[in-house]
């Protein structure tokens, strides 16, 4: 599954799902909205472009790391602290490809899928700066 | 000719989005951002700097395919383009 959705995921259910025959390791990423003394997080997607996006790579890291499964949900909309915002479960025959895949996928999706997050705060809001890739630089 | 403009993150905050506009034929990239970001100076200063070019973290797109910021001057825009305009990304 790869998607950029609103809604929070089961991920109970993803990871019976990645168990795929030959599994012997399922890696979860699961990324939430820290308590940087914010009231919550809106984020925001070029959303056909993202899915794209994502589709490729977890294609590249299925073909890299000889994953079985990937999945792969980045939530936009308005999050509250401790709430979901992107989810990666890979499953592979060994630990080491599947704590790979799974860090190849966070790296490459920070690098450039077009996602965008602001954090709220009692006092107004602020872009949180891209940290990788093309022209790092003030968001 | 009519083409769609999506800016995202602080850009739409300035400039709005999903704004569809009518260009002549033979519009470069560069000029077309130029004139709808001239709307407001706070969203032109976004994106360009004081000798009118590109920041060189703005990335640029059409129809999804990304174009470079040296390339944008001498890239004409097409009727039924969506063009879109965003800071660095932030996800994950």
């Amino acid at each position: 599954m790869i998607a950029v959705q609103t809604g929070d995921v089961d991920i109970g259910a993803l990871i019976t799902a990645a168990k795929k025959q030959g599994t012997g390791a399922v890696v979860v990423f699961d990324g939430v909205v820290r308590d940087d003394e914010i009231t919550e997080m809106e984020l925001e997607a070029y959303e056909e472009v993202a899915v794209k996006e994502l589709e490729k790579i977890a294609q590249d890291a299925t073909g890299q790391f000889r994953l079985l499964h990937v999945d792969i949900i980045h939530r936009i909309g308005s999050l509250a602290v401790g709430e979901n915002i992107l989810i990666i479960v890979v499953s592979a025959g060994h630990r080491p490809a599947a704590y790979a895949g799974s860090r190849y996928i966070i790296e490459e999706i920070k690098k450039g899928v077009p996602i965008w997050k602001k954090e709220l705060t009692k006092d107004g809001g602020r872009w949180v700066p891209g940290d990788h890739g093309h022209g790092k630089g003030p968001a | 000719m009519t083409v769609k403009i999506r800016f995202f993150a602080r850009f739409r905050e300035l400039l709005g989005t999903d704004i569809v506009t009518d260009v002549a034929p033979g519009m470069m990239f560069t000029s077309l951002i130029t004139t709808v970001s001239r709307k407001n100076p706070a969203g032109y200063a976004a994106i360009f700097d004081e000798n009118g070019t590109f920041h060189e973290f703005v990335i640029l797109m059409k129809n999804g395919k990304r174009i470079e910021i040296a390339d944008a001057a001498k890239t004409p825009v097409e009727d039924g383009d969506e063009i879109a305009v965003f800071p660095p990304v932030a996800g994950g």
